[in-house]
């Protein structure tokens, strides 16, 4: 469980060395691509999208296409970083060019207000939107991408060690509603690892 | 020169004015003779920081008259006139920077139109802002419609954005800016229209709403303050019945001679009670239904008089209700616990017969888009029939009396009111599957939309009529009485110029009238010798009643002062309270024709 999760976030000295001091042999699906991923990962956290796009097309051909909301989260992530950078003007006709697709479908449209808005700021970090500038978004961004990937390739989307999380905190909280409240504490993780 | 000076605060004017309006003679008014030297001589000078007051309760502000008369002036186009106006009484309509400001608006003239209002004098700074706001607003659509968006994103992000007012709107602008299709344009420009002079015309409408009215003067102000006066006037009308419009060289009043209270017509055909009778929608036909197991179409011609169109012939038991399509093309007849007749109004022939074996209808009603109908049927089911005689829904109502059978569909088709237990009726919304009640104390007899849907008129057994608003609700608004009751289903009905007026039928042969606002009885019209089982009140002639009783007549009632051109004699069967015809030479085809012949 803990090599799936090294493997699933792209650890692959963390995930080498585990290998070695357990002499755990590593299960054929996860090397697969791992170094691939990881660029891909790391260029959409530096807000480099243009060359994760590059990059998924050319391990997962036709993911984006079949993706229309990852395809308009990394390139409106490219539009960010050029506002982040201060070149308004090659955002604006970026988003001209690239963005303008996207404003017809319905649910694109908050989204896509909310991007743009950005360009009517001086200081788009004091304006209403700068969370969109923040690494948390482009964190986000990056393991939504990683999951699409790992999906295409039929691995699981989540680690389990994720899921593991993800269940313990689901059957905590169903305990609460039928025992009562104090009887047990909501799952927090934090918690669990400072007992 | 003399003038009005805007940046002198409101507050200031209106104390000293308090002290003025007393000393001042009531002749003080704005007219040339005011100065007996004439127009060559210097302008009076205007009384500095006293306010002047005109009209005889001496409340109006002269200052503040004449400017909005000078603002009508102009927007009526005379130019010349409003001008020589403001020279005249030395008041002008805008200071000269308003007046700067308001032609650099004009002319696009943005940045300078900007400084500008900054130096107006306004104390509000938020009002500055919104101002700026509207003015660099447009700014942005002109250059973004010039293709000149690098332009257009400079202003949005470096004077547009820094205002810091109306958030939601400069995130808007900034979409637009990609969005550029010429859709998103023309919705941006649709408040301000699509080509700059009348874009600029509205923006300055827009801004006039945003300064404060004694900088520019609002526009129509005049008109505003004329429309105010004519509704009050209307408002206290009581008998107001008509529908012409008020007139501004006297105060509007109305008599009682408005109200339908003279015997017009008196209408023969029937061989039996009438039952039921109503007017079409637009005011042309009413339609009849008697015991005699007829319906009879009536023509109403250019005088006002009504003549039998058609005889519907073919129902096996009497015909107890009528119901118009909304476009008056056609009529449903419902037989008592019998079939649902269609007709077409032009030929008078039965188009379709709507039946269940085993079945009987006891009352119908069109949808409001003309192509299916409601109809309501002896075990308590409601069916509702497409056109041609396809059953396209049909339901268990709870209705356990067979004395009402009463429903209704409103306008749009949502709303379906029908008896619910003898009691409630229910106010059914088909949209949202919502249920209300109205709930009485007494059995419900009849019942009445309004023309607008928002009320219902309900008859009760002991006499009295509820009038309830069911559009907030329901809430019982109003009481009607006077009228007798005791045996039959009596029947009554909204009237008059805006449904003002409520009419009834009596057990004592009469017709009543209230004023629907007050409750007042206002008119008890006699002249049948038989129980007035219906009315209906002409939608589009305020001025003309029907009234349908056993006495197998239906007559037709007008104000006092109507009179037609020719008068019916009626057969010996029916009363004529001694009205006799003046020699017309139809006169003879006429008897015959009122005694029921299918075609005129």
């Amino acid at each position: 469980m803990v090599l799936s999760y090294l493997m699933h976030n792209c650890f692959k000295e963390t995930a080498e060395a585990f290998l070695s001091s357990t002499g755990l042999k590593l299960p054929v699906d996860y090397s697969v691509n791992v170094d691939k991923r990881k660029a891909i990962f790391n260029f959409v956290l530096e807000g480099n999208a243009l060359k994760a796009i590059e990059l998924t097309e050319e391990l997962a051909p036709n993911l984006l296409e079949n993706d229309m909301d990852l395809h308009f989260d990394l390139l409106s992530l490219h539009f960010i970083e050029l506002v982040r950078s201060r070149k308004f003007t090659e955002a604006l006709e970026f988003g001209q060019k690239k963005l303008t697709s996207f404003g017809k479908v319905p649910k694109y449209v908050e989204k896509l207000e909310d991007f743009m808005a950005l360009l009517a700021y001086e200081e788009p970090e004091k304006s209403p939107m700068f969370h969109l500038l923040s690494p948390e978004y482009r964190q986000n961004v990056a393991d939504s991408l990683n999951r699409a990937v790992l999906g295409h390739a039929n691995l699981p989307a989540y680690s389990s060690l994720e899921r593991v999380v993800q269940q313990a905190t689901v059957v905590r909280q169903y305990l609460q509603q039928e025992v009562g409240k104090d009887s047990y504490p909501p799952f927090s993780l934090k918690a669990f690892l400072s007992k | 020169m003399g003038g009005f000076e805007d940046d002198e605060p409101p507050s200031k004017r209106a104390r000293a004015s308090s002290v003025e309006s007393a000393s001042l003679p009531d002749c003080f008014s704005f007219s040339k003779s005011a100065n007996p030297l004439g127009s060559t001589m210097a302008r009076p000078l205007p009384s500095q920081g006293k306010e002047v007051m005109v009209g005889s309760k001496g409340v109006i502000k002269k200052d503040e008259f004449v400017r909005i008369i000078t603002k009508t002036l102009y927007s009526l186009g005379y130019e010349r006139s409003g001008a020589v106006l403001e020279e005249e009484s030395g008041i002008t309509l805008h200071s000269p920077t308003v007046n700067l400001f308001r032609e650099q608006v004009i002319d696009g003239n943005w940045d300078n139109a900007v400084v500008t209002l900054n130096k107006i004098g306004l104390l509000d700074e938020n009002i500055v802002k919104s101002a700026a706001f509207l003015i660099l607003e447009q700014k942005f659509f002109e250059l973004l419609r010039d293709d000149n968006v690098m332009g257009a994103m400079k202003t949005l992000r470096s004077e547009i954005t820094p205002l810091g007012v109306n958030r939601k709107r400069v995130h808007e602008l900034s979409s637009c800016m990609i969005s550029c299709s010429p859709q998103q344009l023309f919705n941006g420009f649709s408040k301000l229209g699509i080509d700059s002079s009348t874009s600029r015309l509205k923006l300055l409408e827009e801004l006039q709403k945003v300064l404060p009215p004694t900088v520019m003067v609002p526009e129509k102000r005049l008109e505003s303050l004329v429309e105010q006066a004519l509704t009050v006037q209307r408002d206290a009308c009581y008998f107001h019945n008509s529908v012409d419009g008020l007139s501004l060289y006297i105060d509007h009043h109305c008599g009682k001679d408005q109200i339908p209270s003279r015997t017009l017509q008196v209408l023969c055909a029937h061989r039996d009670e009438v039952w039921f009778i109503q007017f079409s929608n637009n005011g042309k036909y009413l339609a009849s239904a008697s015991n005699d197991k007829s319906a009879i179409i009536w023509e109403v011609d250019e005088d006002g008089e009504l003549l039998p169109k058609h005889t519907l012939n073919g129902h096996e038991k009497s015909v107890m209700m009528v119901a118009w399509s909304p476009d008056d093309c056609q009529l449903l007849t419902c037989g008592v616990e019998e079939t649902i007749r269609r007709w077409d109004v032009e030929s008078g022939k039965c188009l379709h017969v709507y039946e269940k074996p085993g079945i009987g209808f006891i009352s119908c009603a069109w949808f409001p888009d003309g192509k299916q109908i409601l109809s309501g049927l002896t075990d308590q089911h409601f069916c509702i029939w497409d056109l041609d005689g396809k059953e396209v829904d049909c339901w268990k109502g709870q209705r356990s009396t067979k004395m009402t059978t009463d429903f209704t569909v409103g306008k749009d088709g949502k709303l379906i009111v029908s008896m619910n237990r003898e009691k409630t009726i229910l106010l059914f919304d088909r949209e949202t599957k919502q249920e209300r009640l109205i709930e009485e104390d007494t059995t419900i007899t009849s019942f009445s939309l309004s023309e607008d849907g928002d009320f219902l008129l309900v008859n009760l057994f002991n006499e009295a009529i509820h009038l309830w608003n069911i559009r907030n609700g329901p809430i019982r608004v109003n009481r009607y009485s006077g009228h007798k009751r005791s045996r039959f289903v009596i029947r009554s009905c909204f009237g008059g110029s805006e449904q003002a007026f409520i009419a009834s039928g009596s057990e004592d042969s009469q017709v009543y009238i209230w004023h629907r606002a007050t409750g007042d009885l206002i008119e008890t019209l006699a002249g049948h010798s038989g129980t007035v089982n219906c009315v209906s009140w002409n939608p589009v002639n305020p001025h003309m009643l029907a009234s349908a009783s056993d006495d197998h007549t239906i007559r037709i009632w007008g104000a006092k002062k109507a009179s037609l051109k020719r008068k019916d004699v009626g057969s010996s069967s029916c009363s004529s309270n001694g009205i006799h015809s003046n020699g017309n030479a139809h006169g003879n085809g006429f008897i015959h024709q009122c005694n029921g012949n299918s075609t005129k």
